[in-house]
């Protein structure tokens, strides 16, 4: 296929005169039958790649995604572009539905699957019945840092690409070291897979940390940058808790439409919350990180990281939610001494001593069920048949990598020089000169108004007590 | 708090945590049908599918620490003193669902998911909009809803929606009317989550739970007298005409007939305990059973003897009755408990 029809294709289907940095060349090599990996910066239409190549190529795309609510965001997003044959084969579909699913692979064209699902043998079974188009590995990064103690199924991903019959595959990512590159291709087994990497860097998205001197001082901070800021915003927590408990304290404290965004709520919320965020009905999100992934809103303006992100990586990925319109907006992360504990003690919960892991291995032998979280992982190596001292290596090389990857965020967070320039050394890229819209130096203060992200008159929010004109404005048309 | 209204479920006398429980989420064996039928929480069987046990066992441990119940005996909780004060103002307080028993009948959780899809895509295609997000992406409610809205499409279906919709909604207390309206999903309108909604009526988050469940419950009423409705035909295939099984519906015609129990359950093929245990089921949720073509005269006198200084039949023990009959079996025991139960 030329150029020029992929073009025609990019107008008639999407709208879009022209392709975004990376699309284009990506679409290319697939098209050529090449494997690709894809590092392609967060808000550069990375699902566009393999919608088109699935319009072009016959057969079944199916893409391995980590999180049931971000395949349930895509699917509604492929719909809302008027893509109908679309599904997620998620767990928490009923058995019926799943089987009908199954034994009518052929009528869908995109198949949204996590790699549990895509492991159990009878989903297996029925795509290998299917023609298959494209096999893509979302998020692709999750192989590397959440592989081998967080979600053991996505080591299984390249063998489960060979049953499959080893389909053109494409792996996109936002964010990946050379490290991490590496871990990708070789767990796919695809080390000759071409790859086409973009900078991580987003030059529109002003870097800052506020450290402060305590949680009192962080608050005060918060409630000061969402009043006097620019938004739509979004605040990231590492507990749901915290992210309720600071939702209602904005709202009382600020008036401004603010909600609370995690996991615990109930899909209906999640869709009502993001729907009405996408809408410009809120202007605050205080979230875990379980928002976002699927978001697509182009003018958030700010970002702020009430609780540190667990690696730079994924701060990389959560900031890259911000100014998507390419409008100048900021990322923040308030921090406390001490703050690092916190993720320290997130990654302890997934790790275990030798000691823990022999016990673990017992457990398994006497086919006793697991009971924790990390038994559960656990349990998957020993499915596979490996032994305590190989398990307890990859525990431990793990914990140190984490310690690294914290260490790594650390320097960023405390840097006195150019925090863009630690970031990207970090991706092993070149930083940009240093100037007053790059990043927050010591001791300086914000350039909001220099940025244009001074937030002028708050909007007032009226609600219709007369259910009357409010059902008709849903039913009527002129109404 | 999920607490206010499982404080709701106890009483002065001591009820069995785990019963309720069961009750809650559904459980259809007869043994939480009868725990349901003697603690009075019948109605709401099924209405708290989706709590974890857990979540019920901390609450009570919470309502304990509270003062608001006691544990007699392991696994068996009653009021405090307290916890009849706080149960008499919580009656007060928080919203009371009125339509609960629809569970008994209806897949209620499958006709809100469907429903709320359906409103969605009239809402849309009554303004021209096709580019929207769906508030489900589960395939199954949007083959569905697919389907009903081929058959039904047109330049009528959205006027009618609204006129059937105001008709329900003016059955109902403004408050009510204004909640389901606004929980809506539609055309420029994400609809209002259960917190907002919770702060803006200044009622705690659960009872907005309640609310929408139980207005989900009302309007499924409202339509089974209103099925010239669009929305029956979503409605229609999910709703039984009896809360008992079929299987113990086709014991109760067969004994209806004039079966002797041993000969029901020769030709059913089912043993005889199964064939008690269907009219059991019966028995307890048709008040109308015919008791007295089991229970004789006589039997009835001989426990109405046994239990005449026990008006809580909930204290009634199956040994008592053994010291005088030996013979009988448990089922007339239990039989007679539920006629008790449905008639005083």
């Amino acid at each position: 296929m030329t150029n020029d029809e992929l073009y025609r294709l990019l107008r008639a289907k999407y709208g879009f005169t022209s392709f975004r940095p990376g699309q284009l060349e990506v679409i290319s090599k697939l098209l050529n039958g090449q494997d690709v990996l894809a590092v392609l910066p967060t808000g550069t239409g990375k699902s566009l790649i393999y919608q088109l190549v699935g319009s072009v190529v016959s057969g079944l795309v199916v893409v391995v995604s980590p999180l049931i609510s971000l395949m349930q965001d895509q699917v509604a997003r492929l719909n809302y572009q008027g893509e109908k044959r679309v599904a997620a084969l998620t767990s928490q579909l009923a058995f019926g539905v799943r089987q009908h699913l199954l034994n009518h692979l052929t009528s869908i064209k995109y198949l949204f699957v996590s790699p549990e699902m895509l492991s159990q043998p009878a989903v297996l079974t029925a795509l290998t019945t299917v023609p298959l188009a494209l096999f893509v590995v979302d998020e692709a990064h999750c192989i590397s840092t959440w592989g081998p103690d967080f979600r053991p199924d996505y080591q299984s991903l390249g063998q489960l690409r060979t049953t499959l019959g080893q389909p053109r595959t494409l792996m996109l990512t936002a964010t990946a070291t050379q490290h991490v590159r590496h871990d990708i291709v070789t767990q796919l087994g695809v080390p000759g897979a071409q790859q086409v990497l973009y900078s991580v860097n987003r030059p529109n998205i002003y870097l800052a940390v506020a450290t402060l001197s305590d949680e009192a001082a962080k608050r005060a901070r918060l409630q000061q940058l969402v009043t006097g800021v620019r938004g739509p915003a979004i605040v990231y927590f590492s507990s749901k808790r915290q992210t309720d408990l600071t939702a209602d304290w904005l709202r009382e404290q600020t008036g401004l439409r603010v909600a609370a965004y995690h996991a615990g709520l109930s899909a209906e919320d999640r869709f009502k919350i993001q729907q009405q965020f996408m809408a410009g009905d809120l202007d605050v999100i205080c979230a875990t990180s379980a928002f976002g992934m699927g978001i697509n809103k182009a003018d958030i303006r700010m970002v702020i990281h009430y609780h540190l992100p667990t690696t730079l990586a994924d701060y990389v990925q959560e900031i890259g939610r911000a100014g998507r319109d390419g409008e100048p907006s900021l990322a923040m992360i308030l921090y406390v001494a001490g703050d690092e504990n916190l993720v320290r003690n997130l990654n302890e919960l997934t790790a275990a001593s030798p000691n823990e892991i022999a016990l673990d291995f017992d457990r398994f032998t006497h086919k006793r069920e697991p009971a924790s979280e990390v038994s559960q992982v656990l349990q998957y190596y020993w499915q596979h048949g490996a032994d305590v001292a190989t398990v307890s290596q990859l525990f431990e090389k793990r914990a140190r990598a984490k310690e690294r990857e914290l260490q790594a965020l650390m320097a960023y967070v405390t840097s006195s020089t150019c925090r863009r320039a630690v970031m990207l050394t970090y991706f092993d890229e070149t930083a940009p000169q240093h100037d007053e819209r790059c990043c927050q130096l010591d001791g300086a203060p914000l350039p909001l108004a220099a940025l244009g992200l001074t937030r002028s008159a708050t909007p007032t929010v009226t609600t219709d007590t007369d259910w009357v004109k409010a059902l008709s404005r849903l039913f009527l048309l002129n109404s | 708090m999920f607490a206010d209204y499982i404080l709701l479920l106890f009483a002065p006398t001591p009820r069995r945590a785990k019963g309720i429980f069961n009750v809650l989420r559904g459980r259809r064996t007869v043994s939480t049908l009868f725990a349901g039928l003697t603690y009075g929480c019948l109605d709401q069987l099924d209405s708290w599918h989706g709590v974890p046990l857990e979540t019920f066992l901390a609450t009570t441990t919470k309502l304990v620490t509270a003062g608001d119940l006691t544990s007699p005996e392991a696994g068996y909780y009653q009021l405090t003193a307290q916890g009849m004060v706080h149960q008499r103002a919580l009656k007060k307080e928080r919203y009371q669902p009125v339509a609960s028993v629809t569970f008994q009948t209806v897949a209620v959780r499958r006709f809100a998911a469907l429903s709320q899809l359906a409103l969605q895509v009239v809402s849309e295609a009554a303004h021209h909009e096709n580019r929207y997000y769906p508030v489900t992406t589960d395939p199954g409610v949007q083959a569905t809803v697919k389907a009903w809205f081929r058959r039904y499409r047109g330049p009528e279906l959205a006027p009618t929606i609204f006129a059937a919709l105001k008709a329900f909604l003016t059955t109902l207390p403004d408050e009510l009317a204004r909640i389901f309206v606004q929980s809506l999903t539609g055309y420029q309108f994400p609809g209002q989550t259960d917190a907002q909604l919770a702060a803006q009526f200044n009622r705690e988050p659960v009872e907005l739970l309640v609310i929408r469940r139980d207005l989900t419950c009302r309007w499924i009423v409202w339509l089974q007298h209103h099925p010239q409705d669009p929305l029956w035909a979503l409605l229609a295939p999910l709703v039984k005409a009896s809360p008992v099984s079929d299987s113990a519906q086709q014991t109760l015609q067969e004994f209806l007939r004039g079966g002797d129990l041993a000969a029901i359950a020769q030709r059913r093929k089912l043993k005889l305990s199964t064939v008690r245990e269907h009219l059991l089921e019966v028995a307890i949720l048709t008040p109308e059973f015919p008791f007295d073509q089991l229970l004789s005269p006589a039997l009835i006198t001989q426990l109405t003897t046994v239990f005449a200084d026990q008006p809580d039949l909930t204290s009634w023990r199956f040994d008592q009755v053994q010291r005088v009959a030996p013979q009988l079996d448990f089922f007339y025991f239990r039989l007679f408990q539920i006629m008790r139960c449905q008639h005083d």
